[in-house]
């Protein structure tokens, strides 16, 4: 790992001079909703003390609409024609650990034996840029999912915040390294009297013990915990949506006439009635509070059982977004309290 | 407050409703919905500025079994959805016992501090602060600060613009969305038991995220609640993308005042917009 | 342009032959359009594809012909949501896209050397097809075979000529069933549901693996005149044909407890089946 001090003006001198080499310069915008690509150096925010984003910065390796192919057909005939765009060299500023973290774990089922390019190809054409992390509310919960508001976990270079207003700026990763060493006249050499990071607030309390949830989750499908629980879900999917590790999708074709269109990836959610419903009208999950079990399971036992990884940042995103009050890891805290 | 605590434990303790649907403390700074269904249950419920959820989208919603009559609370805004749910037949007006609340207004969003810039656009222009209809009222009047009613001056400036600019507006907004349906979820008289979204033979509406298939949906969803929306603006609050699409629906609602006289869910005597069949309408090929 | 393997590209195939196997169910014969993909191509008895007919969709079906015929693939599918009725209004001559195959198989090693026994219901036949066929074209390595076969009436038996096929070997025993009702005058086959008809057929559970698949109500009720029969758990073999989308293990779709029907099934034995939780 190398150290530098990035100053503040030159992040945005950075950003600007990315996006004249072509890059995809994302950082958070104005109002807070998600992360875009800005148009200008001078308009990469880093906000280490505020709230994450309503929208995680998922969109940049796992889009919310993908087009997989072409497809042109003439009388009996039809013809496939491959996507463009893909591999757009794009750099991602001030994602707090609870987002840079969700890559390495997306990464293991996008690469579960079958290997998804379209996500591969973004992951490896994007530096993330980390940012230590500052905000704290009832909803964060990083600490109990094995991360930490400190962690460069899944961070390409990991910003820490100095009290001059400066960065303390660290290679995570070879590509981090590379990338610094390619813009080394932006960063200066680490010295002692520059190097003061700005006072963080305690890390959050862990709020449940994850290894012992997962053992209940492991003999308790049926258990009437269950039970109402998704009552007041509304059956949207806000909660996957902004959340950095939800990766289920649809696939569908659409036609842009009579004879062409493409076939398209979608982001999809569990939460839907619609999401397990057979064409012969049978659906297995057809009240809310199963669909609510399959989310918890989904997270906190299935994907453990089968990569070793909790499907979830704490990021709290979820919780903070939904328009009723859903709180998951207030629920996986009242399972970690049962008996 | 105690009153509406008391009523409630009354209402289930005689057995009138199987269960009551209100709100109950959560968080630092607000309520979340909350079902009791005993009188301990009942000691839970809340009413403060933190209760701005329209809870009668639990009237069609839910999962929850019914064996009997169910209570709400509810404010004026939401007894008027209450009451267009009751005008469209989707329940039986003696099924549920509406606990009716003297609203002192509402924060925009769950969370929120009550102070004046957080007051919700709903209430600067309300005119149920007592509402129009009830089976009990609790609660007192109290004046309050009203916000800056940028929705209606939003209004205005987009109604100010020329067609191009507006399509760019929308256009700009829409592409934000990411079809989470947090939208129609939320909202109590989005209530098909198949949205026309999730049609598919043949999908007449695109369910890709793209600037199409966004504007497809928002529009149909306008549409569709035109003459039916009563303003209560729980699109806009779970919006996760922040897109006001509640003015669509404000704006179809001057309309249907403009062009029909009417105000959906003031009056539940009276007949609905949508609902209703009536000889002396303007075009002819409905007569 | 794209220089990525893209997963989820589907290979061209032509109709080669549509069979109407009964008012709502066909068979298609499939060839890829390219000759070399049709040359290097391999399957298992029980996997299965997504078949793409292009503006409408994908749709998952097993593979319907057995791994020991390669001249094309077969698949069967009723009519029944967007996708498959696309495919009933399709010609001989068109083109569809196939991708796969995907899922596990039937363990057709472990069958070997002992007695089989397959039971099916409705277009549940389907699934089962491939590896009746896989064990006929090997008839020697197995012992005894035993097929019992229902469907709601007459005109819903599919493979029709197959089940003649079948009928006529002398070496395997084959029994077809309609439910009460469904018979006509001219039938001289059984009458009586699946579960019915294995009790009366009574194949000993000894030694003996069984295949299953049809409705879930009928595998419901067969499961225990088969457990009656001496039949152990891990020898009574099904498919499961639940919602898929990707069939890649990514999409999440048929995701059910801790195993993805599309990478861990969607062949399972009923030890298997027994730990899975009751969504699919």
């Amino acid at each position: 790992m190398n150290e530098y001090i990035i100053t503040s003006t030159n992040i945005n001198q950075l950003a600007g001079e990315l996006l004249n080499e072509g890059y995809n310069v994302v950082a958070e915008a104005e109002d807070g909703t998600a992360f875009i690509a800005v148009a200008a150096g001078s308009n990469v925010i880093l906000n280490p003390f505020g709230k994450p984003t309503n929208l995680s910065p998922k969109q940049y390796i796992f889009p919310k609409t993908e087009t997989l192919f072409y497809y042109k057909k003439s009388q009996t005939d039809v013809e496939i024609i491959d996507p463009t765009g893909l591999g757009h060299k794009t750099v991602i500023f001030g994602t707090k650990p609870c987002d840079s973290a969700a890559n390495k774990i997306l990464a293991k089922v996008f690469n579960w034996d079958y290997k998804d390019e379209f996500f591969n190809k973004r992951v490896e054409n994007t530096v993330v840029i980390g940012l230590k992390c500052g905000y704290r509310d009832a909803q964060c919960f990083c600490t109990s999912v094995g991360l930490s508001p400190e962690s460069g976990e899944g961070s390409d270079v990991f910003l820490t915040p100095l009290e001059n207003g400066d960065y303390l700026a660290q290679t995570i990763t070879e590509k981090g390294a590379k990338f610094v060493e390619e813009h080394k006249k932006m960063f200066d050499a680490i010295s002692a009297d520059k190097n003061k990071p700005v006072p963080m607030p305690e890390a959050p309390a862990k709020k449940f013990d994850a290894a012992k949830v997962k053992v209940w989750l492991d003999s308790n499908f049926e258990n009437e915990f269950w039970d109402g629980l998704g009552d007041l879900c509304l059956g949207c999917a806000q909660c996957a949506y902004v959340c950095p590790t939800c990766h289920c999708f649809d696939i569908v074709d659409e036609n842009f006439d009579y004879t062409s269109g493409r076939r398209v990836k979608n982001w999809d959610c569990c939460q839907f009635t619609m999401f397990t419903k057979h064409a012969s009208g049978h659906n297995p999950r057809s009240v809310q509070s199963d669909r609510f079990r399959q989310r918890v399971n989904h997270k906190f036992k299935y994907y453990p059982d089968r990569f070793d990884m909790i499907l979830c940042t704490g990021c709290g995103r979820c919780s903070r977004g939904c328009g009723v009050g859903m709180d998951i890891s207030e629920i996986v805290q009242a399972i970690d309290n049962l008996k | 407050m105690a009153q509406l605590v008391e009523t409630a434990k009354e209402l289930l303790k005689s057995g009138k409703v199987s269960y009551i649907i209100g709100y109950t403390a959560h968080g630092d700074n607000g309520t979340k919905p909350f079902i009791a269904r005993t009188e301990a249950d009942a000691e839970k419920l809340v009413f403060n500025h933190h209760c701005v959820n329209n809870l009668s989208v639990y009237i069609n919603k839910a999962d929850i079994p019914e064996n009997g009559n169910i209570g709400i609370i509810a404010k004026g805004c939401d007894i008027r959805t209450i009451t267009m749910l009751v005008q469209e037949n989707q329940i039986k007006r003696e099924h549920i016992y509406i606990i009716g609340v003297n609203c002192n207004g509402q924060v925009k969003d769950i969370g929120m501090n009550w102070e004046k810039e957080n007051v919700a656009q709903k209430c600067a222009l309300c005119e149920v602060r007592t509402p129009a209809l009830y089976d009990v009222l609790v609660g007192d009047l109290e004046d309050f600060e009203k916000p800056e009613p940028t929705t209606m001056q939003l209004i205005q400036q987009i109604e100010a613009m020329t067609p191009k600019e507006r399509w760019a507006y929308w256009q700009e907004q829409f592409d934000k969305c990411i079809k989470c349906y947090a939208c129609r979820q939320a909202c109590p008289l989005c209530y098909c038991d198949q949205c026309i979204v999730d049609k598919n033979e043949p999908q007449w509406i695109e369910t890709s995220p793209t600037s199409r298939g966004n504007l497809s949906w928002n529009i149909i969803r306008a549409l569709h609640q035109s003459g039916r929306c009563v303003g209560c603006g729980e699109c806009s609050r779970v919006c996760p993308m922040g897109i006001p699409i509640g003015i669509l629906n404000v704006k179809m609602n001057m309309i249907s005042m403009r062009d029909f006289g009417f105000k959906p869910g003031m009056n539940i005597n009276e007949s609905t917009l949508v609902g209703s069949y009536n000889f002396t309408e303007k075009e002819n090929f409905i007569r | 342009m794209l220089t990525i393997e893209n997963i989820y590209k589907p290979d061209l195939v032509e109709i080669i032959d549509i069979i109407q196997e009964t008012p709502d169910i066909q068979t298609f014969k499939l060839k890829f359009k390219d000759p070399e993909v049709q040359k290097n191509y391999s399957f298992k008895a029980g996997q299965f594809a997504e078949y793409s007919v292009f503006g409408e969709g994908e749709c998952t079906f097993c593979i319907a012909s057995p791994p020991t015929r390669m001249e094309f693939l077969e698949c069967s599918f009723k009519a029944a949501g967007k996708v498959t009725k696309a495919m009933s209004r399709m010609n001989v001559g068109d083109t569809m896209g196939l991708r796969g195959p995907y899922g596990n198989w039937f363990p057709i090693e472990q069958m070997k050397g002992k007695n089989v026994v397959f039971i099916a219901g409705g277009i549940g036949l389907a699934p089962v097809r491939c590896i009746i066929k896989n064990v006929l074209d090997l008839r020697s390595e197995f012992k005894d075979v035993t097929i019992v076969y229902g469907a709601r009436s007459v005109n819903d038996l599919v493979y029709k000529y197959e089940l003649e096929e079948w009928k006529n070997m002398p070496d395997v025993k084959t029994v077809v069933t309609v439910d009460p009702g469904g018979e006509t005058p001219e039938w001289t086959g059984e009458v009586g549901f699946v579960p019915t008809i294995v009790e009366k057929v009574a194949p000993s559970g000894e030694d003996t693996v069984a295949i299953i698949c049809g409705p879930p109500i009928m595998i419901k009720y067969t499961f225990p005149v088969l457990e009656k029969l001496g039949f152990k758990d891990d020898n009574i073999i099904t498919t499961l044909e639940n919602r898929m989308k990707c069939g890649l293990g990514k999409c999440g779709r048929c995701n059910v407890g801790n195993i993805y029907v599309c990478k861990d099934g969607p062949v399972f034995n009923l030890t298997q089946m027994k730990t899975l939780p009751d969504e699919y």
